[in-house]
């Protein structure tokens, strides 16, 4: 790593003094027409040549080139301008509206594109369209902004991720998230990058876009590009923020006296364990970046400090980012050396899930403290009962925390070997190093007094390793048809490591995980250290082409090897083809200024869960006896191997318009795709003991193999329009308003060769009574993660329950709904009010239904409710019986929600230093309007509660017990720019 | 220009260099786990060793814990029951199937019996392919083989035959009767290669006699033809070896430390650190055991004994002590309380375990049922036990002796072994013996043992109705197939009645 820093320098250095002289730096700013304010992300391009730059935040630009030069100034819904440099060196150009030519950059995998030439379901969002207030994850900025792109995360954990989901699911298992591809670097973590560094983000939607990144496609990619300078002044930014939280939502119980009418046993006191246990959550963000230029190098740094407090004390989350990207330019901007650093550190703290229910369900008249009982409970009322655990002892005796470290490096050269064609070579270096603690106090009764204290210290490391190489092609091959052409080749190497140890029986608490050692005993897998690595090869191109900026076609290949599949199933190939027409170039369409319509096709894959499946492993067992040798650890065969595993293929379909009315007035796109996936990987039962049909010659040793079981097709339609700045007498209002529907996954096949399945069921309510039955059912020829059970009939003359079926005969069952939505949709409004701006943003989802946990176990009069405290909802009914799933405990989630609400004053300042001082007040999610009686009527893609990746995916619509409470959060803050 | 060519040449060479590179399919490598080459290729003496270990290791597995093939036996038995507490050990309805004899293909204790032997019969056959002329090990594992397969003709009947040499990825179901032949024949062939040590952890002469003494003992329930005096001359080969003789005291061959037993032929070695799986304590204790026996984990109140089962104990027979029954106490000798005891608990709030259960479902009184003590619960014991657990015992070999000298009309012979059973107990020796009484002595000794439902089939007394479950069909006395292997093996065929 240090060699290639210093070549890297070496490199900087050398080529510094190789520029040529007649190069002089041109700066200057963009600005448009219609209000005077500079245009962000405008693009300066030396004509005839690949080389060009983006403006800044403000409009500013910077760029090298020749007196004999012509500059290009172009952004979308503005007429281009070309400007010979001449002896000029400041250059301002003013950009006239004129929409009906879309020349925005689009970034697409490894290159960029004109929108114009796009020919597949791309979408751009740009930093005006961002969500606003206390974003700490960047795909936060886009949540309801992009029709077809979910993105979720259900309850209010500080520290809990979100599930992204683009077109609905691709795969089913670990890699249903898309592709993140962060400046060029594919597989990049999101940890790398904080949300305030990131000026453009593009979503390629279909396989057709996909299909460049082959063997990683599958599930969509997300570009993330973060800012680059073009400016040659030093321009500082500073964002600072602080939030409040509070509990937005959680599900209501009974209150002491009603506990104890009801016949609740009375512990005397009368305590609100939600009250005990949450607190407001205060947070507060700064960002500081600086950009700039000096010479031909370019720079542009930020530092972006968080702190968030959950609303349950005990959960926080502190992170410390730090991103350099340098740019240096040579001999005669033909050599373009940029170089990236980014880091993010970050802390965490955090609760058991339990503590959340046992906050709704522990006894109402239990006090938090009971000096009478025996010391080892630290002074907390406990009582020994099945499942019964103070929640405010379970807070504060379970602890888990940890640090996170990312790191990502990259380094990139472009050199423009003739005006046409541009080599292009990229690495990059991204590594996670988390360690986290566990600790279990020795007075926890939930982990058990015996255990006298259980600590344990857990290190994950992960390091990506990519290197591509492209050459680009442009050239006009004939009158008005030009070809631009793209070939590459790419590395890509991953490897993880890590190491557990734990320990038990301590004499304090105070150290928790910080002295594994003064802990007495560590059973057999009390340690273990793990290590893999696979190695992903790829060969890929591109043709572009552009007849008349009137029809284009786009056309990619990629074959990409992976280690980990069977022996001769490595390799698979990824073709796409799209073409697009602009309409209104073949015929006037009146007040339609652009209307382009748009077909593709395209092949993608996915990489398996692990690295490993094809192969037999022999891994570790107890720690047995042997004569002569004494103690060893057994050797069983852990894996039944599938040498014969392959890639999962999807293939998409995608009609699409691109539509600008009345010069920009109102734009919009709409896409309707298809797409069928066929050999998922998916971890079956086999028959156990007998020779593997998967690896011939061996024994299935463990009840489940990995094969490509599954095939499902699904669907969906895209919708998005926006209308600009419709005048509501003085103030200027720009809705946008998208929404999706989904065409559910449908499950075609549940077979692989010879080994079929007609449903696969997973995802029991738990325990106490419910482990055994399970409550989706994936059935072929039906919807993906369908809700099975009895039906819930009415109640008898004793309040018992009447089911269509008995709990154990499933076969009786029928499908009670379904978790994922037939709908998303998004309503974004910003008012612009003289120096007052105001954004709200509605979004919601229809159409799926979710599982309420809460009420399918605590809201009978049952036998345990003297024990256990009850929920009450309007949906309650007056039941005595064991609780047993039906659907009566499956509700409609529709929901509309105010998400995101920001009022913003723009300052004008006198000082000329000073700019863009703004001052913001921001709330997220205000109120949801819903049916749902639980918790969060969000979409649940995944079944938290099941940590296998595949099943989990496959139980979508399950709100687990341990939800943390929904959130409300309430953010002030204050941005501003020095020159 | 020239130089221009150059350098476009210079270039596009390295592309296309690494370009070549990015065309390889590379390979995989395992870092962390050994693949079958690592093993092939060691020349550590070690390596074979472990391997057999391992093979042994896999029946240690899963047989003593929670819906395992032991709960299976025990809860099919009229010796243990599993109530539902409400919703706690609702459990899909489970237990009380299995205590009323409805269980269907699809329960889980019946896919994880199969999965836990099956997974024996995948390392064994592995072990073997691995090593097919390391005569000692072939020959003994073929009778650990024969082992499994005694477990599975007793639970499942009708059962594929899997051997090292099998290719057939769907092996079809075989006729009891000629598993039956499958099993005796692993044994007598391999008999004599076993060695002749009395190591209770692994297999050696005696426990195959046992394989053979047990197998031959059931033959009319497996074949439909009794082969009584088979049995018999494989109990006395064992009995005559003079290796084996019954501990003073009933309980050592269930203690915490109870490797040195005299009467332990072969068991399941449970090791709390080391070999997990054994969680008696957590089954069958209430939640306030945990205070007894100061446990790590606080227990699951879930397997009880059967009300009329306990009462078969007469009190001066030192067995009933292998029952925690009666009020209960903190290890410090306090009272425990079950504060929130069911208001019509006649106990109340103080801990006590009555051999009464008052139902079976929905709300049976969490106190109720007398809870299996014969195993010794270390004080500080964790989830998983340290207790050897025991598969043939001497005590055992006796009984069996006696039951065939009874078959063949010996009573007076037939007494002498039980009443040397009974005298370790402390109880007075038996006068008469019939086959009902042999049964029930049977099950004052082998309580918990995980012999109680081959027993009571043998003894045509498996259908017969007891406490909360009515007289059930003979097609009950085999288990179903699991219905999730019937689904990925479409060569299995489904017992009949299921």
């Amino acid at each position: 790593m240090k060699k290639f820093l210093l070549i890297l320098l070496v490199m900087s250095v050398g080529f510094q003094g190789a520029l040529l002289a007649q190069t002089k730096t041109v700066t200057g700013t963009v600005t448009g027409g219609d209000d005077g304010l500079g245009i962000p992300r405008a693009n300066v391009t030396v004509k005839g040549t690949t080389r060009g730059t983006p403006t800044d935040l403000d409009g500013n630009y910077s760029i090298d080139v020749a007196a004999d030069e012509t500059l290009v100034f172009s952004f979308i819904g503005y007429t281009t301008q070309e400007i010979l440099v001449g002896n000029q060196t400041v250059i301002n150009v003013v950009l006239q509206p004129e929409v009906g030519v879309l020349d925005e950059v689009v970034v697409v995998g490894y290159g960029s594109q004109e929108k114009k030439e796009i020919t597949s379901a791309v979408a751009s969002i740009k930093p005006e369209d961002f969500n606003k207030g206390n974003i700490s994850n960047p795909t936060q900025l886009l949540q309801g902004k992009v029709a077809g792109l979910s993105i979720t995360r259900p309850g209010g954990n500080p520290n809990g991720g979100f599930s992204i989901r683009l077109r609905g699911i691709s795969t089913f298992g670990a890699n249903t998230e898309p592709l993140i591809v962060l400046d060029g670097v594919p597989g990049a973590s999101l940890d790398a990058v904080d949300p305030n560094d990131i000026v453009s983000i593009d979503i390629l939607k279909d396989a057709s876009a996909a299909a460049i990144y082959g063997a990683r496609g599958s599930s969509g990619v997300i570009l993330l590009t973060t800012t680059k300078s073009g400016s040659a002044t030093t321009n500082i930014s500073v964002n600072s923020f602080a939030s409040i939280s509070d509990i937005a939502n959680t599900i209501d119980v009974l209150s002491p006296e009603e506990f104890v009418a009801r016949g609740g046993t009375d512990f005397g006191s009368r305590t609100n364990w939600v009250d005990e246990m949450t607190q407001l959550g205060a947070s507060f963000a700064n960002n500081i970046s600086a950009s700039g230029s000096i010479g031909n190098t370019n720079y542009s740094a930020s530092v972006n400090y968080r702190n968030t407090d959950g609303i349950v004390s005990g959960t926080n989350n502190e992170r410390l980012n730090t991103r350099l990207n340098l740019g240096h330019n040579a001999i005669n901007d033909r050599l373009r050396l940029n170089l990236s650093l980014a880091n993010t550190n970050s802390n965490f703290e955090a609760i058991s899930d339990e503590a959340f229910r046992y906050a709704l369900i522990y006894n109402p008249t239990a006090p938090v403290f009971d000096d009478l009982n025996t010391p080892n409970d630290g002074g907390f009322f406990q009582r020994n009962l099945f499942d019964f655990f103070n929640p405010v002892a379970l807070q504060r005796q379970q602890r888990f925390g940890g640090t996170n470290e990312n790191t990502l490096l990259t380094f990139r050269a472009d050199f423009d070997i003739t005006d046409a064609l541009t080599i292009s070579a990229q690495y990059s270096q991204n590594r996670n190093s988390s360690l986290r603690g566990n600790y279990f106090s020795r007075q926890d009764p939930a982990t058990g007094f015996g255990q006298q204290g259980l600590a344990s210290r857990q290190n994950d490391d992960f390091l990506s390793e990519v290197y591509f190489t492209t050459l680009n092609y442009t050239t006009e091959l004939t009158d008005g048809l030009n070809m631009t052409a793209l070939l590459g080749f790419e590395r890509q190497n991953r490897r993880a490591e890590g190491f557990f140890a734990q320990s038990r029986q301590f004499l304090f608490d105070s150290n928790r995980w910080n002295n594994l050692r003064a802990g007495a005993l560590v059973r057999i897998g009390d340690v273990f250290s793990y290590f893999n690595e696979d190695v992903l090869n790829g060969v890929f191109g591109r043709l572009n082409l552009n007849y008349e900026n009137t029809y284009f076609l786009n056309a990619t290949l990629r074959a990409d090897s992976f280690s980990g599949f069977g022996a001769d199933e490595k390799t698979g190939y990824f073709p796409s083809v799209s073409a697009g027409a602009e309409l209104t170039e073949i015929a006037d369409l009146g007040p339609v200024s652009s209307l382009k319509l748009r077909v593709s096709w395209g092949v993608t894959g996915v990489l398996p869960p692990s690295n490993e499946l094809a192969l037999p492993v022999f891994g570790n067992g107890n720690v047995v006896n042997t004569p002569g040798f004494g103690e060893r650890v057994a050797l069983p065969q852990v894996r039944n191997a599938n040498r014969f595993l392959r890639w999962e293929e999807k293939t998409e379909f995608d009609i699409g318009v691109d539509y600008s009315i009345w010069d920009g007035k109102i734009t919009g796109t709409m896409d309707y795709y298809t797409k069928d996936v066929s050999g998922l990987i998916f971890s079956v039962p086999v028959p156990v003991g007998a020779p593997n049909a998967f690896d011939p010659g061996t024994f299935n040793t463990t009840g489940n193999t990995f094969i490509n079981l599954a095939d499902f097709s699904s669907g969906g339609f895209e919708f998005l329009v926006s209308v600009n700045d419709v005048k509501l007498g003085p103030v200027s209002w720009t809705p946008s308003f998208n929404f999706t529907i989904y065409d559910k996954p449908v499950i075609e096949s549940l077979s692989d060769g010879d080994l079929g399945f007609e449903f696969l069921r997973f995802a029991t309510p738990g325990s106490p009574g419910q482990n055994n039955n399970p409550i989706i059912e994936n059935r072929v020829g039906q919807t993906l993660g369908n809700f099975y059970g009895p039906r819930f009939l009415g109640v008898d003359e004793n309040n018992e329950y009447v089911l269509s079926a008995d709990i154990n005969s499933p076969d009786d069952f029928e499908v009670l709904g379904n978790g994922l939505p037939d709908g998303d949709f998004g309503f974004a409004n910003m008012f612009i009010l003289d120096n007052w701006s105001l954004n709200v943003f509605v979004r919601g989802s229809f159409g799926h239904e979710l599982y309420n946990s809460y009420r399918g176990f605590y809201e009978n009069r049952d036998a345990g409710s003297n024990t256990w405290n009850s929920v009450v909802t309007d949906k309650t009914p007056n039941i005595v019986s064991t609780p047993t799933f039906s659907d009566l405990y499956i509700e409609d989630a529709s929901f509309i929600r105010l998400d995101n609400l920001e009022l913003g004053y723009n300052f004008k300042t006198s000082l000329d230093w000073l700019t863009n001082l703004r001052a913001y007040f921001a709330a997220q999610n205000l109120f949801t309007i819903t049916n749902y009686t639980g918790i969060d009527p969000e979409v649940r893609y995944r079944d938290t509660e099941n940590q296998d990746g595949f099943t989990s995916n496959l139980s979508p619509g399950i709100e687990r017990r341990g939800t943390y409470f929904l959130t409300a959060t309430y953010t002030l803050g204050v941005s501003f720019n020095i020159k | 220009m020239n130089t221009n060519i150059k350098r476009i040449s210079f270039m596009l060479a390295a592309v296309v260099l690494f370009g070549l590179g990015a065309c390889e399919a590379p390979d995989q490598e395992v870092f962390s786990g050994f693949t079958p080459e690592d093993i092939e290729n060691s020349d550590n003496p070690a390596v074979l060793a472990v391997l057999k270990a391992t093979a042994y290791s896999t029946i240690v597995g899963s047989w003593g814990g929670h819906n395992s093939i032991w709960s299976l036996h025990e809860v099919a038995s009229d010796e243990m029951v599993i109530t539902h507490k409400g919703a706690d050990w609702e459990d899909g309805g489970q237990w009380i199937r299995v205590h009323q004899h409805n269980y269907g293909p699809t329960e889980q204790s019946i896919g994880n019996g199969w999965a836990y032997l099956y997974t024996a019969i995948g390392e064994i056959n592995l072990l073997i392919q691995q090593y097919p002329n390391v005569e000692a090990l072939v020959a003994e594992m073929k009778v650990l083989r024969a082992l499994v397969y005694l477990w599975l003709i007793d639970a499942y009947g009708n059962v594929p035959i899997i051997t090292e040499s099998d290719t057939d990825p769907t092996p079809p179901t075989v006729p009891r009767a000629d598993v039956f032949t499958f099993i005796e024949s692993s044994v007598v062939d391999n008999l004599s290669l076993l060695p002749e040590s009395s190591v209770n952890t692994t297999l050696n002469q005696t426990s195959a006699r046992m394989i053979l003494a047990k197998l031959y003992l059931n033959a009319e329930v497996y074949t439909g033809t009794a082969r009584w005096a088979d049995a018999e001359t494989q109990i006395d080969a064992i009995m005559n070896s003079g290796v084996y003789s019954l501990t003073a005291n009933f309980f050592d061959n269930f203690s915490a430390e109870n490797e040195g037993s005299s009467e332990n032929i072969l068991t399941l070695p449970y090791d709390e650190d080391n070999a997990g799986g054994f969680n008696l304590a957590q089954m069958t204790g209430h939640y306030l055991t945990q205070e007894t026996f100061n446990l790590q984990e606080q227990p699951w109140n879930g397997y009880a004994t059967l009300e009329d089962f306990y009462n078969s104990y007469e009190n001066n027979d030192n067995r009933k002590l292998g029952f925690l029954v009666g009020p209960q106490f903190s290890s410090a000798g306090a009272r425990l309380e079950d504060i929130s005891a069911e208001d019509s608990d006649p106990d109340g709030e103080p801990l006590t375990f009555t051999p009464e259960i008052n139902e079976l479902r929905p709300n049976s009184l969490r106190q109720a049922g007398a809870r299996v003590g014969k195993f010794e619960f270390e004080s500080g014991a964790q989830q998983s036990l340290n207790n050897d657990y025991p598969i043939f015992r001497y005590g055992d070999v006796l009984l069996m002796k006696a039951e065939v000298q009874l078959r063949n009309g010996n009573a007076a012979g037939a007494l002498t072994f039980v009443n040397q059973v009974r005298q370790r107990a402390g109880a007075d020796p038996l006068t008469v013996l019939d086959l009902d009484i042999l049964l029930a002595e049977r099950g004052r000794e082998m309580f918990a043992e995980g012999w109680r439902r081959s027993d009571l089939i043998r003894f045509n007394r498996y259908n017969d109705a007891w406490w909360e479950k009515p007289a059930s069909p003979a097609t009950a006395n085999i288990f179903p197939i699991p219905q999730g292997q019937i689904d990925v093996n479409a060569d299995l065929v489904q017992n009949p009645g299921y």
